[in-house]
C-alpha cells in the first residue's frame, strides 16, 4: 500500500463492469463499486441480490467472468484469499471462519504465522506481542491465550477482525458484520470501524439493516438483482428510500392490526425448570399464552429459548414444573402425543430440525404428522392422500416449487419456509411455536411467512415467537417478554417499547421500559 | 444453541490441590503406583511390577503406541484412519522381506516406505476422492491383508526358512542398557518391599535391554508434539482438522497438509509393523499385527488426541498385555486393581452427585472383589482377554471428558466448487 495514493484521491478499491454467471444463474451483472480510502462504504440490497457474490470476487474466492478489479490505482487479477490478502484486501465472513478447539492467537496466526528456531518453530510471544499492539492501536482488546469456543459473539468478530489487520489489511470487506449482535455490540462495533477509519482504512460494510447504514456509512452503493442500481448519501437519503431501491418497490412491514387476544390460556407453563450438570438451563420460567395471541420471546442467542422450545415440544424433559396444553397437563408427554394434541412447531434451524433435505416434498409433508389423516391409512403412508394435501399446502401458501416430487434441498430458504408453516399449521394446532421463522428469506418471503403468522393469530391460535429481528419481535408480537440466563426477566410492553430499550434488556444492561 | 455467551463461560473445575496439569498427572501416577504395591503386597503377585513384566510392557506398549501416533497425526488433519491395522500389516511384511535380506535397520525404512503407499492410497481415497473415511480405511485393511498374503506367496515363499506365512528371520537390533544399573537394582527389587521394590523394578525394567527402536519410537512421540504444537506447520495441520473452511480462507493449502498428514499416519503405522517383525519377534508372520492397529486407535482416543495421553494409553495396553502373557496369577491380582479403581471412580461420582454412575461404579467393584475373593486364578480365555477388555473398559469409562478434532471424518470440498 502507497501512502500517498491515499491523499491523492485514487480510489482504495475500483470495480468496473463486474459479471459473474453461475451455471443457470447469473449472480452479478456489470456492477461498478468504488471505495474511497477512510471511508466507510456500505453496499446494501436483498438477500440473494448478490452481495455476497461480488465479495467473494473482490476476496480472490472466485473469478469473474468480465469487469475489472483496481486497487489504489493498480489494476489486478485475484486468483485465490492469498492473493487479496497480500493485496491488502481482508474479509470477516457473516459466518465466523474460526476453528473453537485453538486459541484466539492461534486462530489469527494461522497462515502468517511468526517465526523462530530459523523458520521452523512458532513463535507465540511475537503473535502476543503484535495482537497486544493491534489491540492498543484500533481498540480492539481480546486476550489471545482464551479457546474460541469460550468467547461471545461480539469477542469472536473482534479476532475476526484482528485477523485481518494483522494481515496488514487496508480494505475490510465485513459481510452483515451486525446480524448476529445484539445493539450493544452493534454499537461498539461502530465506534472500532471510526477507529479503523481515522486511520485511514476502508471498509466495505455489506448489511439490508439500513438505519444501521445510514448511520455509520459515508456512501452507499444499492445491489438489486445482481446489479449496482444506484448509489446514495447517507445523509440525505431515507430509509424508506433506501428500501425501495433495495427491493425495487414498497417494503412489507411486519406490523400487526387490532388485538385478537382473548381470555382462554392455551399453553401454560408454571416454574419450569431444567437443569444440566448443575447448571440452570431453565429456572423458574412461568408464562401463559392465550389464544389469539403472539407472545414474543426476545434474548441474546444462548440464553434458554432453544431449551424452553424443546420442553414445550417434548424433546427434553424437565427438572420441575408443569407445563399445561389447553387444560391438560402435558409435562410427561412424548413429542409424538404433544404434536398429536396441537402443537405446531417452526424449527429455529429448518436444515437440521424441519426438513429432510434429501427427500421429496411430499415426505417431507408427513413428517411430524406420520400418524394422521391425511398422510396415513391405518398402519401404512397413504401416498394419494399425502401428495393430494402437499398439493393443498403448495397452492394455499405458495410455496413455488416445479413440483411436490423435487428434494427439499432444491427450494430456496423462504420456499422451505413457507412449506413447514404449511405443514405446521395443519391438522388444527391450538399453539405455534415459531422459531426464527424468517431467519435467512428475502424479503418477499419474510413479507408472506409474516401474513401467514398474522393469519394463525386470527385463527385463535395461540402463538410463541422467537426472533433475533427485534422489529418484528415487537411489531408481530401482542405481548413481550425478555429471557436471560435460562430466566424469563422481564415483560415490555410492544407498542411502546423501541429496539434499543429491548436490546439491553436483553443483555441485561438495564432495566426495560 | 450454538453460540456460546460471555455471560456464561465454559466452567472449569477447580484443579485438584491447585497443582498444575504436570504435577497434577505426576501426583496420579504416584497414587497408582502405591495402590498397585499395595495389591501386590496384599496378593503376593510379585509379578506385578517386576522387571520382567515391566520390560515386556514397553515392548507390547511400542507398536500400539506407533499405530496410535499415526492416528493421531491423521486425525489432527481431520481424516479418520481405521486402515492403521492394515498399514501395519504392510509395514510389518515389508519388515520382514527386506529384513532379513538387507539387515534390520534396511528392514525398518522398508517397513516405513510400505506404511506411507498404505497411507497414501488412503490419503487419495479420502482427500482427492471424497470417499468415506471408514469405509476406505476397512478397504486398506483388507487390502493389506490380501496383498501381504500375495506377495509372501510371490516373495517369501522360497526363501530359507521362510514360507508362504513367514519370512526368514533377520538380524534384530542392538539392546543396550544403562550399565551397571540392573546389578544395583536387582537386590533391592528381589526383597519385595512395600513401594521400594516396586519402583526398582520398574526402573530396571525400562532400562535395561531397550531396543534402539523403542527409543525412536519415545523421541518420535516428543517430535510429534514440538511439530504439531510448536510449529507453523502443525498449526496449520491442526486447522485443517478443526475447521477446513476457515484454514482455506487463510491461505492454507488444505488438502496438501491432509495429504503430508495421512502420509506419515501410515509411515507410522508401518514403523509399528516393522517393530513387530524386528524388535518384538525377528521375522514375519502372517496375521502378526492381531488387531494392534485398532488398539492404537483406541489408545489415541484414550490420550485425548494429544501425544502425553497417547502414551498413556498405549502403556496402559501394554501393561495389561504383558500381564495376561506372563503369568495369570497376577491378571487375576489385577481383579483386586479394577476393584481398587472402580472404589476410586465411585468416590469421584459421589462426590460430582452422579448417582448413576456411583451406583453402576460400586456394583461392579464389589462384583470384582467378590470374583477375586472366590476364585485362584481366572479362566484362560478371559486371561487372554485382558487388554481388549480394558480396551472397551477405559474407552467408555473415559470417553465423556474427550474431544476430538472437530472436523475429523468430515469430506473436505474446497469453497464453491
Amino acid at each position: 500500500m502507497k501512502p500517498e495514493s491515499e491523499s491523492a484521491g485514487v480510489p482504495a478499491v475500483e470495480l468496473k463492469g463486474i459479471t459473474k454467471r453461475f451455471p443457470g444463474v447469473v449472480a452479478n451483472r456489470d456492477v461498478n463499486l468504488r471505495v474511497m480510502p477512510g471511508t466507510v462504504h456500505a453496499v446494501v440490497g436483498e438477500n440473494g441480490a448478490g452481495k455476497s457474490t461480488l465479495m467473494k470476487t473482490l476476496y480472490g474466492m472466485h473469478k469473474p467472468d468480465e469487469g475489472t478489479i483496481t486497487l489504489n490505482g493498480e489494476q489486478v487479477v485475484l486468483h485465490n484469499p492469498s492473493d487479496a490478502i497480500a493485496r491488502g484486501v481482508g474479509m470477516v465472513h457473516q459466518h465466523f471462519m474460526l476453528a473453537d478447539n485453538l486459541t484466539v492467537l492461534e486462530n489469527i496466526v494461522l497462515g502468517a504465522e511468526p517465526k523462530r528456531w530459523g523458520g521452523f518453530g512458532l513463535n507465540r510471544a511475537a503473535a502476543r506481542t503484535r495482537i497486544r499492539e493491534i489491540g492498543k492501536q484500533y481498540g480492539l482488546e481480546v486476550d489471545p491465550d482464551v479457546l474460541v469456543e469460550n468467547l461471545g459473539v461480539g469477542d469472536r468478530q473482534r479476532v475476526e477482525i484482528i485477523k485481518v489487520l494483522y494481515r496488514g489489511a487496508r480494505v475490510l470487506v465485513l459481510d452483515e458484520p451486525t446480524a448476529v449482535l445484539v445493539p450493544q455490540e452493534v454499537d461498539a462495533l461502530f465506534e472500532a470501524l471510526q477507529v479503523l477509519k481515522a486511520q485511514g482504512l476502508s471498509i466495505i460494510f455489506i448489511s439490508h439493516k439500513l438505519d444501521e447504514v445510514r448511520s455509520v456509512a459515508d456512501d452507499i452503493t444499492v445491489i438489486r438483482r445482481g446489479t449496482t442500481v444506484a448509489t446514495a448519501d447517507p445523509k440525505t437519503v431515507s430509509s424508506r428510500q433506501l428500501a425501495e431501491l433495495m427491493v425495487g418497490s414498497e417494503l412489507p412491514s411486519p406490523q400487526t392490526s387490532e388485538s385478537t387476544v382473548t381470555d382462554r390460556p392455551v399453553l401454560e407453563m408454571k416454574h419450569v425448570e431444567l437443569v444440566k450438570d448443575g447448571r440452570h438451563l431453565l429456572r423458574d420460567v412461568t408464562l401463559t399464552i392465550h389464544a389469539g395471541e403472539v407472545l414474543g420471546l426476545a434474548g441474546v442467542e444462548g440464553n434458554g429459548q432453544a431449551e424452553l422450545v424443546e420442553s414445550i415440544m417434548g424433546m427434553r424433559t424437565v427438572d420441575g414444573g408443569t407445563i399445561t396444553l389447553a387444560a391438560e397437563n402435558i409435562t410427561t408427554w412424548t413429542t409424538r402425543r404433544r404434536r398429536e394434541a396441537g402443537i405446531g412447531y417452526i424449527p429455529e434451524d429448518r436444515h437440521r430440525h424441519g426438513l429432510i433435505l434429501d427427500a421429496p416434498l411430499w415426505e417431507n409433508r408427513v413428517l411430524g404428522h406420520q400418524t394422521r389423516h391425511p398422510n396415513t391409512s391405518g398402519p401404512l403412508v397413504n401416498r394419494a392422500g399425502a401428495r393430494a394435501d402437499t398439493e393443498r399446502i403448495v397452492g394455499e401458501y405458495d410455496v413455488r416449487t416445479p413440483s411436490i416430487d423435487v428434494l427439499a434441498s432444491s427450494l430456496s430458504g423462504g420456499n422451505q419456509q413457507k412449506l413447514i408453516v404449511g405443514r405446521e399449521m395443519s391438522g388444527n394446532p391450538k399453539l405455534l411455536i415459531a422459531a426464527h421463522p424468517t431467519r435467512g428469506v428475502d424479503v418477499g418471503a419474510q413479507a408472506a411467512i409474516w401474513d401467514l403468522l398474522r393469519n394463525a393469530r386470527a385463527e385463535g391460535l395461540a402463538v410463541l415467537l422467537i426472533s433475533a429481528d427485534l422489529d418484528e419481535l415487537i411489531g408481530l408480537s401482542d405481548s413481550l417478554t425478555v429471557i436471560l440466563r435460562g430466566e424469563l426477566v422481564a415483560q415490555v410492553d410492544p407498542s411502546t417499547v423501541t429496539p434499543e430499550q429491548l436490546g439491553s434488556a436483553m443483555t441485561g444492561a438495564g432495566e426495560a421500559a | 444453541m450454538s453460540t456460546t455467551l460471555e455471560e456464561t463461560p465454559l466452567e472449569k473445575k477447580a484443579p485438584l490441590l491447585g497443582l498444575s496439569k504436570p504435577w497434577r498427572m505426576a501426583l496420579y501416577a504416584f497414587a497408582g503406583l502405591v495402590v498397585l504395591s499395595l495389591i501386590r503386597v496384599i496378593t503376593g503377585a510379585n509379578d506385578l511390577t517386576s522387571a520382567g513384566t515391566v520390560n515386556a510392557a514397553v515392548m507390547l506398549a511400542v507398536p500400539i503406541g506407533l499405530a496410535g501416533l499415526g492416528g493421531l497425526w491423521s486425525e489432527r488433519a481431520g481424516v479418520v484412519n481405521i486402515g492403521l491395522e492394515g498399514m501395519m500389516i504392510l509395514g510389518s511384511f515389508g519388515a520382514g522381506w527386506i529384513g532379513w535380506q538387507h539387515g534390520a535397520w534396511a528392514g525398518v525404512l522398508m517397513a516405513i516406505a510400505f506404511g506411507v503407499i498404505g497411507g497414501l492410497v488412503h490419503a487419495v481415497a479420502t482427500v482427492t476422492f471424497g470417499v468415506d473415511h471408514v469405509v476406505s480405511g476397512v478397504a486398506i485393511n483388507i487390502l493389506g491383508l490380501g496383498a501381504t498374503q500375495y506377495l509372501a506367496g510371490e516373495l517369501l515363499a522360497d526363501s530359507p526358512g521362510g514360507g508362504e506365512t513367514q519370512s526368514p528371520p533377520n538380524s534384530g537390533l542392538p539392546k543396550p542398557s544403562i550399565p551397571g544399573l540392573s546389578g544395583l537394582l536387582e537386590p533391592l527389587e528381589s526383597k519385595h518391599w512395600f513401594l521400594l521394590s516396586d519402583i526398582a523394578g520398574i526402573l530396571r525394567g525400562l532400562f535395561t535391554n531397550v531396543s534402539l527402536l523403542t527409543i525412536v519410537a519415545i523421541l518420535l512421540v516428543v517430535l510429534t508434539y514440538v511439530l504439531l504444537w510448536q510449529t507453523p506447520f502443525g498449526l496449520r495441520l491442526r486447522s485443517v482438522g478443526e475447521d477446513p473452511h476457515a484454514a482455506e480462507s487463510l491461505g492454507v493449502k488444505v488438502r496438501l497438509y491432509k495429504y503430508y498428514a495421512v502420509a506419515v499416519s501410515g509411515g507410522l503405522a508401518g514403523l509399528a509393523g516393522g517393530f513387530l517383525a524386528i524388535v518384538a519377534s525377528n521375522l514375519y508372520r502372517e496375521g502378526q499385527t492381531g488387531g494392534r492397529g485398532y488398539i492404537g486407535l483406541a489408545a489415541m482416543i484414550f490420550g485425548n488426541w494429544r501425544p502425553g495421553g497417547l502414551m498413556m494409553g498405549a502403556g496402559l495396553f501394554g501393561y495389561t498385555d504383558a500381564m495376561q502373557l506372563r503369568n495369570a496369577v497376577a491378571v487375576h491380582a489385577l481383579l483386586l486393581v479394577v476393584f481398587a479403581l472402580l472404589l476410586g471412580l465411585t468416590v469421584l461420582n459421589l462426590y460430582r452427585r452422579r448417582w448413576i454412575s456411583a451406583g453402576v461404579g460400586l456394583v461392579f467393584a464389589v462384583l470384582s472383589l467378590i470374583w477375586y475373593l472366590n476364585t485362584d486364578e481366572l479362566p484362560g480365555p478371559i486371561t487372554t482377554m485382558t487388554p481388549y477388555v480394558t480396551t472397551l473398559l477405559v474407552l467408555s469409562l473415559a470417553a465423556q471428558s474427550l474431544r476430538m478434532p472437530k472436523a475429523s471424518g468430515q469430506v473436505y470440498r474446497p469453497e464453491g466448487k
